[in-house]
């Protein structure tokens, strides 16, 4: 039940170990129980305990609260200058200029997370070339940003 | 405010040109004295280390006693800014059942418990006169009830509303109690709160409720007045002025009191 959420959090070169007794699947959509809400959770529920994404048409879409789940892992990662992450949260991709830290694997192609300057996840984002030199010009493309909390409620 | 980090949140404002002043009434509360920019645009917020809520409504949730580690029944909960407050003050401990019967406005709640990483909350999109339906009793219930607004929050409030709404909602409001109360355990807490200021909505209710429900009016501190006890030529119980009458003024016009089982003589 759960090969997408191991799917996707294996393409940042992490793994989670999720106890499939505490999670449910709702119209395609997952959720992560606590004992507690597991307790309270009847069939006709529309949302419970941590949502971790949900599978439309055959892929896998992240929430914010998977993306800082792999964030607490040893899981590819860039941190990103103020500036660079107005930009991210409002949609655009991160060029090699804002990037100011970079942790595992990125290279061409990867999944990577995208923090700030407190290390807290704002999104992710997918490698557009390898990071091995300095180069001016788009670095990752923005995948999901937290701005999309704005920009869903439109 | 989330409670666990608020000085640093307070820093990180205050460095990006958002000047804040503390609510003198909430531990955790700030006014938004100057911004360059939204407030609810921020990284700070999208990232839920804030909530925007009006102050008086932050004032129910603060009534409880002991949190942390209960079960508790959010009555009405869409769009969901006290569900995340009380998720905040369990430390996303226990349980929180939220419901609402606006579906549209279900999105909304849904979408502030991702935003605020909230861990411990359950949403059922089901009228709260229907919690019987679902498993097991609550520790604590808030019903922050639909109402009929007030003058300060709405403009148009005057043309838009009537005696017959007031009264309908007040009608409502004892459904909502009479069913709720049912799923109380006994030595557990109601919090009952309306943005109204109408006394069919606030004192009458709560006289009714003493009269019909077996519930008692506890003594709380906090902002506002002591409710009214004589209302159109009418002698309410005595306990009522127990209850909070927050005027419209620095806040929004609000109404707030706590109530439990009545203990046996």
């Amino acid at each position: 039940m759960i090969k997408p959420l191991d799917d996707f959090v294996s393409r940042f070169g992490t793994q989670i170990t999720f106890d499939e007794n505490f999670i449910v699947k709702k119209q395609g959509r997952y959720f992560l129980l606590s004992e507690n809400v597991k307790r309270l959770t009847s069939e006709g529920f529309h949302y419970a305990g941590t949502y971790l994404g949900r599978v439309k048409d055959g892929k896998f879409f992240p929430s914010f609260n998977l993306l800082n789940m792999v964030a607490q892992k040893k899981a590819s990662r860039i941190n990103i200058e103020k500036k660079a992450e107005w930009l991210f949260i409002c949609g655009r991709d991160v060029f090699e200029q804002g990037i100011t830290k970079v942790a595992g694997s990125t290279k061409k192609g990867d999944y990577i997370l995208v923090l700030n300057s407190y290390g807290e996840c704002l999104g992710f984002g997918k490698m557009l070339r390898n990071l091995d030199r300095k180069r001016r010009g788009p670095a990752v493309e923005n995948i999901l940003d937290i701005g999309d909390f704005l920009r869903r409620e439109r | 405010m989330n409670v666990d980090k608020t000085s640093a949140i307070l820093q990180r404002l205050q460095s990006i040109g958002i000047s804040l002043e503390k609510v003198s009434f909430l531990d955790h509360g700030y006014w938004v004295c100057e911004a360059k920019f939204s407030v609810g645009a921020t990284s700070e917020y999208l990232l839920g280390l804030y909530s925007i809520q009006e102050a008086a409504a932050q004032i129910p949730v603060i009534l409880f006693t002991e949190l942390e580690n209960k079960t508790v029944l959010d009555a009405c909960a869409a769009p969901g800014g006290k569900t995340v407050q009380l998720a905040d003050s369990m430390h996303n401990t226990g349980a929180i059942v939220a419901l609402d019967i606006r579906r549209q406005r279900l999105t909304a709640l849904t979408n502030q418990l991702e935003r605020c990483r909230v861990k411990n909350t359950v949403v059922y999109f089901l009228d709260s006169r229907q919690v019987s339906q679902l498993r097991g009793g609550f520790d604590r219930i808030l019903l922050d009830m639909p109402c009929s607004g007030n003058f300060a929050a709405d403009k148009n409030w005057f043309n838009r509303r009537t005696i017959k709404d007031v009264e309908r909602n007040a009608g409502l409001q004892r459904e909502i109690l009479a069913k709720t109360v049912k799923v109380l355990k006994d030595d557990g807490e109601i919090v009952y709160s309306t943005c109204s200021l109408e006394p069919e909505e606030d004192e009458l209710n709560i006289d009714w409720a003493i009269r019909n429900l077996d519930l008692q009016v506890e003594e709380i501190s906090c902002h506002g007045q002591r409710a009214l006890t004589d209302v159109f030529g009418k002698c309410l119980d005595s306990s009522i002025e127990k209850c909070r009458r927050i005027w419209p003024g620095h806040t929004q016009g609000f109404f707030v009191c706590k109530l439990k089982r009545r203990k046996a003589a």
